[in-house]
Protein backbone atom coordinates (compact mmCIF):
# COMPACT_ATOMS: atom_id res chain seq x y z
CA UNK A 1 0.00 0.00 0.00
CA UNK A 2 1.05 3.31 -0.97
CA UNK A 3 2.77 5.72 2.17
CA UNK A 4 2.19 8.62 0.21
CA UNK A 5 1.26 11.40 2.15
CA UNK A 6 -1.88 13.13 1.35
CA UNK A 7 -4.37 15.48 2.97
CA UNK A 8 -6.92 12.64 4.85
CA UNK A 9 -5.06 10.10 6.81
CA UNK A 10 -3.80 7.08 5.13
CA UNK A 11 -5.45 4.45 6.84
CA UNK A 12 -2.13 2.23 7.58
CA UNK A 13 -1.80 -1.54 7.08
CA UNK A 14 -0.86 -2.37 10.58
CA UNK A 15 -4.26 -1.36 11.79
CA UNK A 16 -6.28 -3.91 14.29
CA UNK A 17 -9.10 -4.46 11.76
CA UNK A 18 -11.02 -4.47 8.60
CA UNK A 19 -14.52 -2.94 8.00
CA UNK A 20 -16.94 -3.94 5.73
CA UNK A 21 -18.93 -1.04 4.07
CA UNK A 22 -21.60 -1.16 1.26
CA UNK A 23 -22.20 2.11 -1.25
CA UNK A 24 -25.05 2.89 -3.27
CA UNK A 25 -23.39 3.34 -6.60
CA UNK A 26 -25.51 5.05 -9.39
CA UNK A 27 -23.15 5.86 -12.46
CA UNK A 28 -25.88 7.48 -15.21
CA UNK A 29 -23.20 6.75 -17.78
CA UNK A 30 -23.83 3.19 -17.36
CA UNK A 31 -26.76 2.43 -15.83
CA UNK A 32 -30.26 4.16 -14.84
CA UNK A 33 -30.33 1.67 -12.02
CA UNK A 34 -28.57 1.83 -8.68
CA UNK A 35 -26.86 -1.04 -6.77
CA UNK A 36 -24.65 -1.63 -3.54
CA UNK A 37 -21.00 -1.73 -3.87
CA UNK A 38 -19.48 -3.91 -0.86
CA UNK A 39 -15.74 -2.83 0.36
CA UNK A 40 -13.56 -3.96 2.91
CA UNK A 41 -11.38 -1.78 4.45
CA UNK A 42 -8.52 -1.51 6.87
CA UNK A 43 -9.52 0.75 9.75
CA UNK A 44 -8.06 1.99 12.99
CA UNK A 45 -9.62 4.30 15.31
CA UNK A 46 -8.97 7.38 14.06
CA UNK A 47 -10.43 6.27 10.66
CA UNK A 48 -13.43 8.42 9.50
CA UNK A 49 -16.09 7.86 6.66
CA UNK A 50 -14.38 10.41 4.60
CA UNK A 51 -10.67 8.75 4.96
CA UNK A 52 -12.73 5.69 4.17
CA UNK A 53 -14.40 7.02 0.94
CA UNK A 54 -11.01 8.11 0.42
CA UNK A 55 -9.18 4.76 0.76
CA UNK A 56 -11.55 3.03 -1.63
CA UNK A 57 -11.15 5.92 -4.26
CA UNK A 58 -7.27 5.64 -3.86
CA UNK A 59 -6.91 2.21 -3.63
CA UNK A 60 -9.95 -0.50 -4.20
CA UNK A 61 -11.96 1.99 -6.89
CA UNK A 62 -10.87 5.07 -8.89
CA UNK A 63 -14.96 5.16 -10.34
CA UNK A 64 -16.18 6.41 -6.77
CA UNK A 65 -17.77 10.10 -6.87
CA UNK A 66 -18.47 11.79 -3.98
CA UNK A 67 -17.63 15.61 -2.39
CA UNK A 68 -14.98 16.45 -0.25
CA UNK A 69 -13.17 19.48 0.73
CA UNK A 70 -11.93 20.32 4.39
CA UNK A 71 -12.21 17.33 6.21
CA UNK A 72 -13.06 19.16 9.36
CA UNK A 73 -16.53 20.17 9.04
CA UNK A 74 -16.79 23.53 8.10
CA UNK A 75 -17.16 23.45 4.45
CA UNK A 76 -20.55 21.08 4.86
CA UNK A 77 -19.83 19.34 1.55
CA UNK A 78 -19.00 15.50 2.65
CA UNK A 79 -22.77 15.03 3.56
CA UNK A 80 -23.89 11.58 3.24
CA UNK A 81 -26.76 9.09 4.60
CA UNK A 82 -24.81 6.25 7.21
CA UNK A 83 -27.09 3.78 7.81
CA UNK A 84 -30.25 6.02 7.07
CA UNK A 85 -28.91 8.97 9.08
CA UNK A 86 -27.98 12.51 7.42
CA UNK A 87 -24.05 12.63 8.11
CA UNK A 88 -20.96 14.56 7.13
CA UNK A 89 -17.95 12.09 6.49
CA UNK A 90 -15.68 14.13 8.21
CA UNK A 91 -17.13 13.78 11.68
CA UNK A 92 -18.44 10.19 11.38
CA UNK A 93 -16.01 8.11 12.84
CA UNK A 94 -16.18 4.31 11.79
CA UNK A 95 -15.19 2.81 14.99
CA UNK A 96 -18.71 3.99 16.27
CA UNK A 97 -20.31 1.32 13.67
CA UNK A 98 -20.58 -2.19 14.67
CA UNK A 99 -21.93 -4.14 11.59
CA UNK A 100 -23.33 -3.17 8.36
CA UNK A 101 -21.97 0.46 7.37
CA UNK A 102 -24.43 1.48 4.56
CA UNK A 103 -23.27 4.69 2.37
CA UNK A 104 -26.31 6.27 0.27
CA UNK A 105 -26.50 9.77 -1.13
CA UNK A 106 -28.36 12.71 0.55
CA UNK A 107 -31.85 12.15 1.22
CA UNK A 108 -34.29 14.29 -0.76
CA UNK A 109 -32.10 15.64 -3.19
CA UNK A 110 -31.64 14.27 -6.68
CA UNK A 111 -28.75 12.80 -7.28
CA UNK A 112 -26.27 12.95 -10.00
CA UNK A 113 -23.97 10.20 -9.59
CA UNK A 114 -23.18 8.08 -6.43
CA UNK A 115 -23.01 10.12 -3.42
CA UNK A 116 -22.97 13.62 -5.21
CA UNK A 117 -26.58 15.01 -4.89
CA UNK A 118 -27.65 17.99 -6.63
CA UNK A 119 -27.94 20.78 -4.09
CA UNK A 120 -29.79 23.80 -6.57
CA UNK A 121 -32.69 23.64 -4.59
CA UNK A 122 -31.59 24.27 -1.36
CA UNK A 123 -29.05 26.77 -2.73
CA UNK A 124 -32.77 29.15 -4.83
CA UNK A 125 -33.93 28.43 -0.72
CA UNK A 126 -31.43 29.84 1.12
CA UNK A 127 -31.35 32.94 -1.85
CA UNK A 128 -34.90 33.32 -1.45
CA UNK A 129 -34.89 34.87 1.99
CA UNK A 130 -31.73 37.28 1.30
CA UNK A 131 -29.26 35.43 3.92
CA UNK A 132 -27.48 38.92 4.37
CA UNK A 133 -27.07 42.09 6.05
CA UNK A 134 -29.82 44.62 4.49
CA UNK A 135 -29.41 48.03 5.47
CA UNK A 136 -31.47 50.21 3.24
CA UNK A 137 -31.95 53.49 5.67
CA UNK A 138 -29.01 53.55 7.44
CA UNK A 139 -29.10 55.68 10.51
CA UNK A 140 -26.31 57.79 8.76
CA UNK A 141 -25.14 58.04 5.47
CA UNK A 142 -22.30 56.22 4.15
CA UNK A 143 -19.36 58.75 4.45
CA UNK A 144 -16.18 56.95 2.06
CA UNK A 145 -14.06 59.53 4.33
CA UNK A 146 -15.28 58.19 7.07
CA UNK A 147 -16.40 55.06 7.50
CA UNK A 148 -18.32 53.65 10.56
CA UNK A 149 -18.11 50.48 11.47
CA UNK A 150 -21.62 49.22 12.84
CA UNK A 151 -21.03 48.50 16.34
CA UNK A 152 -22.61 45.53 18.35
CA UNK A 153 -23.08 44.37 22.03
CA UNK A 154 -22.28 40.95 23.22
CA UNK A 155 -25.93 40.71 24.19
CA UNK A 156 -26.76 41.90 20.61
CA UNK A 157 -24.05 39.13 18.66
CA UNK A 158 -26.09 36.21 21.53
CA UNK A 159 -29.27 36.92 19.88
CA UNK A 160 -28.49 35.64 16.99
CA UNK A 161 -24.84 34.06 17.32
CA UNK A 162 -25.92 30.22 17.98
CA UNK A 163 -28.20 30.01 14.49
CA UNK A 164 -25.24 31.63 12.61
CA UNK A 165 -22.79 28.54 13.15
CA UNK A 166 -24.49 26.98 9.91
CA UNK A 167 -22.32 25.81 7.28
CA UNK A 168 -24.82 25.14 4.04
CA UNK A 169 -23.99 20.82 4.63
CA UNK A 170 -27.28 20.32 3.66
CA UNK A 171 -28.15 17.78 6.38
CA UNK A 172 -31.17 18.94 7.76
CA UNK A 173 -32.53 19.20 4.73
CA UNK A 174 -32.45 15.21 4.20
CA UNK A 175 -33.50 15.15 7.57
CA UNK A 176 -36.69 16.92 7.12
CA UNK A 177 -39.79 14.67 5.80
CA UNK A 178 -41.80 18.11 4.83
CA UNK A 179 -38.44 18.92 2.41
CA UNK A 180 -39.05 15.21 1.17
CA UNK A 181 -42.66 15.72 0.63
CA UNK A 182 -42.33 19.11 -0.65
CA UNK A 183 -39.39 20.72 -2.14
CA UNK A 184 -40.51 24.35 -2.25
CA UNK A 185 -40.61 24.39 1.61
CA UNK A 186 -38.08 26.68 2.16
CA UNK A 187 -36.57 24.20 4.84
CA UNK A 188 -34.93 24.30 7.92
CA UNK A 189 -31.71 25.77 7.09
CA UNK A 190 -32.88 28.78 4.87
CA UNK A 191 -35.78 29.80 7.40
CA UNK A 192 -32.82 29.38 10.41
CA UNK A 193 -30.32 32.07 8.18
CA UNK A 194 -33.75 34.42 8.01
CA UNK A 195 -34.03 34.66 11.40
CA UNK A 196 -30.43 34.94 11.80
CA UNK A 197 -31.13 38.18 9.82
CA UNK A 198 -33.86 38.69 11.30
CA UNK A 199 -32.26 38.67 14.97
CA UNK A 200 -29.19 40.77 13.85
CA UNK A 201 -29.20 44.15 15.31
CA UNK A 202 -27.02 45.88 12.16
CA UNK A 203 -30.03 44.34 9.73
CA UNK A 204 -33.01 46.30 8.47
CA UNK A 205 -34.09 43.40 5.78
CA UNK A 206 -37.02 41.70 8.01
CA UNK A 207 -39.63 43.07 6.21
CA UNK A 208 -38.57 41.61 2.98
CA UNK A 209 -37.70 37.89 4.53
CA UNK A 210 -41.18 37.74 6.43
CA UNK A 211 -42.76 37.75 3.06
CA UNK A 212 -40.82 34.68 1.97
CA UNK A 213 -41.16 33.19 5.56
CA UNK A 214 -45.27 34.11 5.80
CA UNK A 215 -46.04 31.55 3.07
CA UNK A 216 -47.37 28.09 3.33
CA UNK A 217 -43.92 27.22 1.98
CA UNK A 218 -42.16 28.97 4.30
CA UNK A 219 -42.47 28.68 8.14
CA UNK A 220 -46.35 26.77 7.68
CA UNK A 221 -44.84 24.08 5.97
CA UNK A 222 -42.74 22.81 9.19
CA UNK A 223 -44.39 20.47 11.39
CA UNK A 224 -41.93 20.61 13.92
CA UNK A 225 -40.56 17.18 13.80
CA UNK A 226 -37.16 18.24 15.10
CA UNK A 227 -34.72 15.99 13.20
CA UNK A 228 -32.57 19.01 11.70
CA UNK A 229 -31.87 19.77 14.80
CA UNK A 230 -30.76 16.51 15.72
CA UNK A 231 -28.23 15.65 12.72
CA UNK A 232 -27.23 19.74 12.33
CA UNK A 233 -23.21 19.06 12.83
CA UNK A 234 -22.51 22.36 14.17
CA UNK A 235 -25.71 22.17 16.93
CA UNK A 236 -27.56 25.32 15.50
CA UNK A 237 -31.02 24.17 16.36
CA UNK A 238 -32.85 24.86 13.06
CA UNK A 239 -36.31 23.30 14.63
CA UNK A 240 -36.10 26.22 17.26
CA UNK A 241 -35.13 28.99 14.79
CA UNK A 242 -38.23 27.94 12.27
CA UNK A 243 -40.79 27.69 15.54
CA UNK A 244 -39.61 31.27 16.63
CA UNK A 245 -40.08 32.61 13.14
CA UNK A 246 -44.19 30.62 13.09
CA UNK A 247 -44.43 33.04 16.17
CA UNK A 248 -42.41 36.26 13.71
CA UNK A 249 -44.71 35.36 10.77
CA UNK A 250 -48.04 35.17 13.31
CA UNK A 251 -47.17 38.86 14.66
CA UNK A 252 -46.57 40.11 10.73
CA UNK A 253 -49.55 38.78 9.69
CA UNK A 254 -51.66 40.43 13.05
CA UNK A 255 -49.74 44.18 12.34
CA UNK A 256 -50.03 43.68 8.46
CA UNK A 257 -54.26 42.80 9.44
CA UNK A 258 -54.59 45.89 11.33
CA UNK A 259 -52.74 47.97 9.06
CA UNK A 260 -54.61 47.03 6.01
CA UNK B 1 -36.68 30.77 -8.16
CA UNK B 2 -36.92 34.11 -9.03
CA UNK B 3 -40.63 35.45 -7.26
CA UNK B 4 -41.66 39.14 -8.24
CA UNK B 5 -43.32 40.86 -5.12
CA UNK B 6 -46.48 40.48 -6.97
CA UNK B 7 -46.37 36.66 -6.95
CA UNK B 8 -45.13 36.81 -2.78
CA UNK B 9 -47.36 38.66 -1.83
CA UNK B 10 -50.35 36.28 -3.44
CA UNK B 11 -48.98 33.96 -1.81
CA UNK B 12 -49.01 35.11 2.28
CA UNK B 13 -50.96 32.43 4.25
CA UNK B 14 -52.82 34.77 6.10
CA UNK B 15 -54.84 31.80 7.67
CA UNK B 16 -52.02 30.00 8.53
CA UNK B 17 -51.32 31.96 11.76
CA UNK B 18 -54.60 31.90 13.00
CA UNK B 19 -55.00 28.06 12.67
CA UNK B 20 -51.62 27.76 14.11
CA UNK B 21 -52.06 29.98 17.25
CA UNK B 22 -55.77 27.81 17.64
CA UNK B 23 -53.45 24.35 17.98
CA UNK B 24 -50.85 26.35 19.94
CA UNK B 25 -53.38 27.53 22.54
CA UNK B 26 -55.30 23.63 22.24
CA UNK B 27 -51.89 22.19 23.00
CA UNK B 28 -51.55 23.87 26.25
CA UNK B 29 -55.60 23.51 27.15
CA UNK B 30 -55.06 19.57 25.99
CA UNK B 31 -52.08 19.16 28.06
CA UNK B 32 -53.24 21.38 31.40
CA UNK B 33 -56.87 20.72 31.64
CA UNK B 34 -58.07 17.57 30.05
CA UNK B 35 -55.83 14.92 32.48
CA UNK B 36 -57.61 16.49 35.42
CA UNK B 37 -60.73 16.91 33.45
CA UNK B 38 -60.56 12.58 32.75
CA UNK B 39 -59.32 12.27 36.32
CA UNK B 40 -62.19 13.46 38.04
CA UNK B 41 -65.22 12.71 35.55
CA UNK B 42 -63.59 9.67 33.83
CA UNK B 43 -61.66 7.88 36.88
CA UNK B 44 -62.77 9.25 40.67
CA UNK B 45 -66.60 9.91 40.10
CA UNK B 46 -67.16 6.21 38.92
CA UNK B 47 -64.96 5.34 41.02
CA UNK B 48 -67.00 6.74 43.97
CA UNK B 49 -63.93 8.96 45.31
CA UNK B 50 -65.87 12.07 45.14
CA UNK B 51 -68.95 12.54 47.41
CA UNK B 52 -72.02 11.70 45.53
CA UNK B 53 -73.44 14.83 45.15
CA UNK B 54 -69.89 16.91 43.41
CA UNK B 55 -71.32 16.05 40.41
CA UNK B 56 -75.24 15.84 40.66
CA UNK B 57 -77.46 16.76 38.09
CA UNK B 58 -77.94 20.31 39.84
CA UNK B 59 -74.86 21.29 40.70
CA UNK B 60 -73.56 19.69 37.30
CA UNK B 61 -76.07 22.02 35.28
CA UNK B 62 -75.76 25.24 37.30
CA UNK B 63 -71.39 24.53 37.09
CA UNK B 64 -71.73 24.23 32.64
CA UNK B 65 -74.50 26.77 31.89
CA UNK B 66 -72.65 29.43 33.16
CA UNK B 67 -70.38 32.33 31.96
CA UNK B 68 -67.25 29.83 33.42
CA UNK B 69 -69.23 26.65 32.18
CA UNK B 70 -69.06 27.99 28.68
CA UNK B 71 -65.41 29.44 28.90
CA UNK B 72 -64.17 25.89 30.57
CA UNK B 73 -66.26 23.97 27.26
CA UNK B 74 -64.20 26.71 25.20
CA UNK B 75 -61.03 25.52 26.74
CA UNK B 76 -61.40 21.73 27.47
CA UNK B 77 -63.55 21.02 23.97
CA UNK B 78 -63.03 23.74 21.53
CA UNK B 79 -59.50 24.61 21.60
CA UNK B 80 -58.31 21.14 21.60
CA UNK B 81 -61.02 19.99 19.06
CA UNK B 82 -58.79 22.74 16.72
CA UNK B 83 -55.61 21.27 17.71
CA UNK B 84 -56.55 17.62 16.87
CA UNK B 85 -57.64 18.93 13.39
CA UNK B 86 -54.43 21.02 12.73
CA UNK B 87 -52.92 17.40 13.65
CA UNK B 88 -54.81 15.60 11.61
CA UNK B 89 -54.52 18.32 8.27
CA UNK B 90 -51.00 17.81 8.54
CA UNK B 91 -50.73 14.10 9.37
CA UNK B 92 -52.81 13.23 6.31
CA UNK B 93 -50.53 15.23 4.42
CA UNK B 94 -47.69 13.19 5.66
CA UNK B 95 -48.87 10.04 4.71
CA UNK B 96 -50.81 11.65 1.66
CA UNK B 97 -53.92 11.42 1.69
CA UNK B 98 -56.45 13.99 -0.06
CA UNK B 99 -54.61 17.20 -1.00
CA UNK B 100 -54.24 19.98 1.45
CA UNK B 101 -56.60 22.52 0.75
CA UNK B 102 -60.06 20.30 0.79
CA UNK B 103 -58.40 18.73 3.95
CA UNK B 104 -58.24 22.01 5.84
CA UNK B 105 -61.71 22.70 4.87
CA UNK B 106 -63.01 19.64 6.48
CA UNK B 107 -60.67 19.33 9.24
CA UNK B 108 -61.26 23.27 10.78
CA UNK B 109 -64.19 22.94 9.33
CA UNK B 110 -65.55 20.43 11.33
CA UNK B 111 -63.54 21.37 14.75
CA UNK B 112 -65.50 24.32 14.28
CA UNK B 113 -68.76 22.54 13.53
CA UNK B 114 -68.54 20.65 16.51
CA UNK B 115 -67.32 23.68 18.43
CA UNK B 116 -70.59 25.43 17.85
CA UNK B 117 -72.34 22.62 18.93
CA UNK B 118 -70.46 22.34 22.13
CA UNK B 119 -71.15 26.31 23.42
CA UNK B 120 -74.34 26.28 21.50
CA UNK B 121 -75.84 23.62 23.72
CA UNK B 122 -73.48 25.73 27.25
CA UNK B 123 -75.85 28.76 25.57
CA UNK B 124 -79.25 26.54 24.98
CA UNK B 125 -79.06 24.98 28.70
CA UNK B 126 -78.46 28.67 30.02
CA UNK B 127 -81.39 30.34 29.06
CA UNK B 128 -83.43 27.33 29.78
Amino acid sequence: MSTEQISTNVISTQSASTKHISVKRYLPDNSTETYWQEYDLPVDDSTSLLDALNHIKEQLDSTLSYRWSCRMAICGSCGVMVNGIPKLGCKTFLRDYEGDIRIEPLAHFPVQRDLVVDMEIFLEHLAAVKPYLIDDNPVKPYDPNAPETYQQTPEQLERYKQFANCINCGLCYSACPQFGLNPEFLGPAALTLAHRYNLDSRDNGKKQRMAELNRHDGVWSCTFVGFCSKVCPKHVDPAAAVNQGKVEAAKHTLIALFKG
Amino acid sequence: MSMNKHDIQHKQAFDEPLWWGLFSAGGVCFAVLLPAVILFIAVLLPLGLLPAEALSYERASSLLFSVPGFLFVGAAVCLPLFHAAHRLRHGMFDISVGNDALNKKLMYGGAALLSALALGLVVAGFFS
